[in-house]
């Protein structure tokens, strides 16, 4: 959805758009640095707080890997707005709104890898 | 005030005209056309004393902040609608609060429409309620899905949960709000559900796990791909909405100017 | 009422105003005063100008309160004032605004097209 906008924007350079919060590349990526850093310090915490069986190792390799998924993005309009869903659900982390169902969620435990080659395709498309 | 003027319009039977091709000749085919009388049992009434004094009023709007007002229309249930540009999303609505001749002292709803093909794709309408002179307007203005809007709560108390739900439903950012957060979704929710664009059997389901003990979500998985019905009826939903052949604004424009009070 | 003192407006949040003339007298000259900063051809200076002179008028010419009442027909004297509390501070967010400046932007072309 936010790259569909992204190219948008980028055909029509030459409009003058209003800004989110940062004007410029390297604003935003300040700011997602700081996003980054509250998520780092945050996860000990977390893990302590909602009694997770993961360790802090791996509750930080994956706010990394979140943070990864993004790193394509380059218009500043679209980095501000995945900042702040991020410092969103930062916020409902730390005030512990979200339950351990939806901190869970992000490791994907039990989903099993959907098959490629055809043949396991064809078997999985006559399971009920 | 001529400028406000062209760009003035009003819709009769939900069609809007330029009135500032209103001219003598106009006025005559109206009183030709009032003479007859309305015999359809059927057919919505018009209301032409308070349809002029909504235009009256909507015409003074525009010509007190021809900055901010794109366009002005009555429709065809005599409600008056504003469209201004998203600058002016705050003078409008303190202005319309706060002038002694308006007093739209309540926000009354605050909602979204989203239309993909427009360049703009949000449009985002404001229902106020004047007790004062019992009378309701709607103010619309547009947005994309990144260029911030400005918040309504500093004008209208209302509009904060209301700009919540804006945001959770169609991904909506409103600048300088005080407590901008998902109200309607479950926490982790990805996306926008109010979105065209949003499946209507969405992109997770959850179930209770036994092996984790807890609910987990998973990529929603449907035996059968969903089926798109094609619930066209044969019958025309829209008639009044056809577009107007080429000739027909001046043999409908009927509203003549409306006279300042 | 008569001869009787004002107990209550029966509205919450607004008390009883006990000098309501010196009141409005003081406001409608701040908002005059504020509209003076506008230019000549504003229809929002132009409008609320004649709105103001009409209402001062009654003011200045009417002692008893109810007739005056009566004669602005917009409620009792405290929703009297308080509409020109709020006229006060949009005359001076006005100033700030500058609304009678031509449109800042056209709409987009079909963005106010319905149906699309």
């Amino acid at each position: 959805m936010a790259s569909t906008a992204a190219t948008r924007v980028a055909t029509g350079a030459a409009k003058v758009v209003k800004p989110i919060f940062s004007r410029d590349l390297d604003e935003a990526k300040r700011r997602v640095r700081e996003l980054y850093r509250a998520w780092y310090r945050e996860v000990p915490n977390t893990v302590a707080v909602f009694q997770l069986d993961i360790t802090t190792r791996q509750g930080r390799d994956k706010v990394r890997e979140m943070f990864d998924k993004n790193k394509h993005v380059t218009d500043p309009r679209v980095i501000d707005m995945l900042v702040i869903k991020g410092k969103m659900e930062l916020q409902e982390t730390i005030n512990v709104w979200k339950q351990k169902t939806h901190v869970m969620r992000y490791f994907r435990e039990s989903e099993e890898p959907r098959a490629t080659d055809f043949l396991s395709k064809f078997y999985r498309s006559h399971d009920p | 005030m001529a400028a406000s003027l062209v760009r003035f319009v009003r819709g009769g039977l939900g069609r809007s005209f330029n009135i500032a091709r209103t001219s003598c000749l106009l006025q005559q085919q109206n009183r030709l056309q009032s003479s007859t009388t309305e015999t359809r049992p059927t057919v919505r009434p018009k209301d032409a004393v308070s349809h002029q004094q909504l235009a009256a009023f909507g015409e003074y709007v525009a010509e007190t902040m021809p900055k901010y007002i794109q366009q002005v229309q009555v429709t065809c249930y005599n409600e008056l609608e504003v469209m201004i540009h998203p600058d002016g999303v705050i003078p409008v609505l303190t202005f319309l609060r706060d002038h002694t001749n308006a007093q739209f002292r309540n926000m009354i709803d605050l909602t979204a429409v989203d239309i993909p093909t427009r360049q703009n794709r949000f449009e985002i309408v404001y229902n106020l309620l004047s007790l004062r002179y019992n009378s309701r307007i709607r103010v619309k203005t547009y947005t994309d899905e990144l260029t911030p809007v400005d918040s309504a709560v500093p004008v209208h108390m209302a509009a904060n949960w209301y700009e919540r739900e804006i945001w959770d439903m169609f991904g909506v950012f409103f600048a300088n709000h005080p407590d901008l957060r998902r109200i309607l979704t479950d926490y982790g929710f990805e996306g926008h559900p109010f979105r065209k664009d949003f499946p209507l059997s969405g992109y997770v389901e959850v179930r209770y796990d036994d092996e984790c003990k807890r609910v987990v979500a998973e990529p929603v998985e449907l035996s059968q791909e969903f089926r798109k019905f094609d619930l066209n009826t044969p019958w025309e939903v829209f008639p009044a909405h056809r577009e107007p052949k080429q000739a027909a604004p001046k043999l409908e424009a009927g509203d003549k100017a409306p006279e300042k009070k | 009422m008569a001869g009787l003192l004002k107990k209550t407006t029966g509205l919450v949040g607004l008390a009883v105003s006990q000098n309501p003339h010196e009141r409005l007298r003081v406001l409608y000259s701040k908002i005059l005063a504020s509209l003076q900063t506008m230019p000549q051809d504003a229809a929002y200076r132009k409008y609320t100008e004649q709105l103001v002179h009409e209402r001062f008028n009654h003011v200045k010419t009417e002692p008893d309160v109810e007739k005056l009442e009566k004669k602005i027909n917009c409620g009792q004297i405290e929703e009297v004032i308080f509409q020109a509390e709020c006229e006060l501070s949009l005359s001076r967010k006005m100033n700030e605004w500058k609304p009678w400046e031509p449109l800042i932007e056209e709409p987009p072309p079909n963005q106010w097209k319905w149906p699309i």
